[in-house]
């Protein structure tokens, strides 16, 4: 809890009893706490302040959450790679000049579940509904899954839900070191714990509050040690002079101490994001640089990198990680059918059959 | 409020303190006013014992040009505060039409000076306003007020969003004089896609703009503008794009130079995704029989013996930094 930096607690008047707010006061102990009847009174002090994002990071709101599955949307005219989502947390402590939660969250404030009882209810159903098929089933789409785990320990919760769901795969998706928690459990076999990874140096300029890339992959490495399956996602991947030595060297240290095998995916996709964002982050990020890149306006109305661009980036990237037989854990977010072909074609040519469990690559 | 009829020398027109609009009289206004003098009456109240005008500056300015000596008017009571005075004024206009954003800036910069709680501007005005109630916006709204009013003007005819206003206030102010003096007389599209540009290309160059205005193909359209010949601007649109997109622009150029070296017939045209995020070519034939048809697909069948097909199928599906 060393990192977080809250300024007060809002509770929800629903659950200002339920255990699970009493332990959060507790580990909360010593910030203001005011309790309120809606998200609304939370939402309005934010907007008062001159930078109402910076301080939805620092306000947390504990509540309920009416339903936490969904499918993930991707974005329109891409190939989605049927993941589903957990709507557990909502926003983050961290602070990343890209980061689309920013523009799409509204002033919502670090918003932490109590219901977390419901949610075991809401995938006991999914679990039964779904006969056929491998599902992936992440919590950080709108959050980071692991920010708030020292404060929350919802990593032990769904690591219990999911054991022995083999057909449903558990992602806990991160920009932090490794919470504790998840040291003192036996793994499932079907939890995957990834880290969003860049180089150090835009680690450093665009990922605020962030663990570096070395307790990165620290992190991965103890996680692995601890026999837990490991995925990486370079995302947002950023196009600057020297980048490809800046990410080469990324891509060779997770193998120094990371062995193949217990990769289970690595996700690749360039900077994008919504026009919204771009007015908000050149007002919080007056230092970075990497919204004047050359880009372009795609069909889904957000920005990229030219199209060009990006398939010479990821071709790159797929390079580095051939050199590592890594390829066929490699996959494309929110790319369009006419990227991803190319890149299929590239990683798959002369090899043997990528055996992956995602639905495009049966 | 008291009806009266006042002497337009008598009012103190010095003091604006009530004034936020910038719609200036018209021709018809004018027109009217000449032919039948004000009918409604104007809102004014006294300070420092000389009346002042509340609302109605169209209508005095229209007095004014036509020679009216008189005029009549509604007067509110000397110790009426004046923010109560200006809540009047603003609700008179805000139920008659929609303010520009230079306007909206204005009128809030009143209510701020007048003392009204700022809690209550951002989340009672700004949402009658139809902007965000957010503390950042007050704060946008308020730097944007303070711009000279010449600059005021140009937004507010050409009706500009927030977005653009904060783009422009990123720049120093100098350089904001620079900037208008270039655009003053170009549409909205225009001034905003010149904005945009020239923020990011000074954003990723960290040179001033009038440096950046030095560069070969800026500084020629950049010099028409400045002697007022906006049809340079669409010159300087296509410079600036090209120097903030120098890949694709590139490569564009390349695409239509190799179809044009394809010398296709007139009736087969050929068309592409400029973004070039589809890699495909599209083409149309124009054909009013079945033998103009044939000719024209045969024509298109011998054209691809043509390399250049190759060299063109090549850029559109290029890859590389
Ligand atoms: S860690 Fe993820 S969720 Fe958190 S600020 Fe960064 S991009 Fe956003």
């Amino acid at each position: 809890m060393g990192r977080l930096q809250i300024k007060k607690v809002w509770v929800d008047r629903e659950v200002e009893s339920a255990g699970l707010t009493r332990r959060l006061l507790d580990r909360l102990a010593g910030r203001p706490v005011e309790i309120v009847d809606n998200v609304e009174t939370v939402k309005r002090a934010i907007r008062l302040q001159s930078d109402p994002v910076g301080e939805s990071k620092k306000n947390l709101f504990i509540t309920t959450q009416k339903s936490f599955l969904r499918p993930c949307p991707c974005t329109p005219g891409c190939l989605g790679c049927g993941y589903w989502t957990i709507d557990l947390d909502l926003n983050c402590p961290f602070d990343c000049s890209y980061c689309i939660l920013q523009d799409y969250l509204d002033c919502q404030p670090l918003t932490v579940a109590v219901n977390r009882e419901q949610l075991g209810l809401e995938l006991e159903a999914f679990f039964k509904e779904r006969m056929a098929g491998i599902i992936r089933i992440g919590t950080g789409e709108l959050a980071d899954s692991l920010a708030l785990d020292e404060l929350t320990e919802n990593s032990s919760f769904l690591i219990e839900t999911f054991r022995g769901q083999d057909r449903f795969w558990l992602e806990l998706k991160s920009k932090a070191g490794l919470s504790p928690a998840l040291l003192q459990m036996v793994p499932a076999n079907n939890v995957v714990l990834s880290w969003s990874l860049n180089p150090a140096a835009v680690i450093k300029s665009e990922e605020k509050g962030t663990a570096g890339l070395e307790e990165r992959l620290m992190a991965a490495t103890e996680a692995v040690g601890h026999g837990y399956r490991v995925g990486f996602h370079f995302d947002p991947i950023l196009h600057y002079p020297g980048w490809h030595q800046d990410y080469e060297r990324v891509v060779e240290s997770i193998f120094r101490s990371i062995p193949v095998e217990t990769i289970s995916w690595i996700s690749l996709g360039s900077l994008r994001f919504p026009p919204g964002l771009l007015p908000l982050a050149r007002r919080r990020f007056p230092g970075s640089r990497i919204f004047e890149h050359e880009l372009t306006r795609s069909s889904d109305g957000k920005y990229r990198y030219p199209r060009p661009l990006r398939q010479w980036l990821y071709k790159q990237l797929a390079g580095m990680f051939i050199e590592f037989g890594a390829e066929d854990r490699l996959y494309l977010c929110m790319e369009s059918v006419e990227v991803w072909r190319e890149f299929k074609e590239k990683i798959k040519r002369g090899r043997r059959k990528l055996t992956f469990p995602f639905p495009w690559q049966c | 409020m008291v009806y009266k009829i006042i002497e337009l020398s008598d009012l103190n027109l010095e003091d604006r303190r009530f004034h936020f609009t910038l719609n200036q009289a018209d021709r018809r206004l004018l027109h009217s006013v000449k032919e039948i003098g004000v009918v409604q009456p104007v809102i004014i109240t006294c300070r420092q014992n000389r009346p002042v005008l509340v609302d109605g500056w169209r209508r005095v300015e229209a007095a004014r040009a036509s020679g009216l000596e008189e005029l009549p008017a509604l007067e509110m009571a000397e110790n009426t505060d004046d923010l109560a005075v200006f809540l009047l004024a603003f609700f008179e206009n805000y139920g008659q039409r929609s303010f520009s954003l230079a306007e909206k800036s204005m009128a809030l910069r009143k209510f701020y000076e007048f003392r009204l709680n700022p809690v209550e501007i951002i989340e009672r005005l700004l949402p009658l306003l139809e902007l965000s109630p957010e503390r950042r916006m007050l704060d946008l709204m308020l730097e944007l007020s303070f711009l000279d009013e010449r600059f005021l003007e140009i937004i507010h005819r050409r009706d500009w969003k927030p977005v653009t206003v904060e783009l422009l206030l990123g720049f120093p102010p100098a350089e904001r004089t620079w900037l208008f003096l270039v655009i003053e007389k170009l549409t909205h599209n225009q001034q905003r896609e010149v904005i945009e540009n020239f923020y990011s290309l000074r954003r990723k160059t960290g040179k001033s703009l009038e440096e950046l205005a030095e560069a070969d193909e800026l500084s020629g359209p950049v010099s028409r503008l400045l002697r007022g010949e906006i049809a340079a601007a669409d010159r300087l649109l296509v410079a600036l794009k090209e120097a903030n997109s120098p890949l694709l622009s590139g490569l564009q150029r390349k695409i239509e130079s190799e179809v044009k070296a394809l010398n296709l017939p007139e009736k087969i045209r050929l068309n592409y995704d400029r973004t070039l995020e589809k890699p495909t070519l599209h083409l149309s034939l124009e054909a009013g029989s079945v033998k103009e048809l044939k000719e024209a697909l045969q024509s298109l069948v011998m054209s691809l013996e043509n390399q250049k097909w190759n060299r063109l199928f090549r850029l559109l599906g290029y890859e590389g930094e």
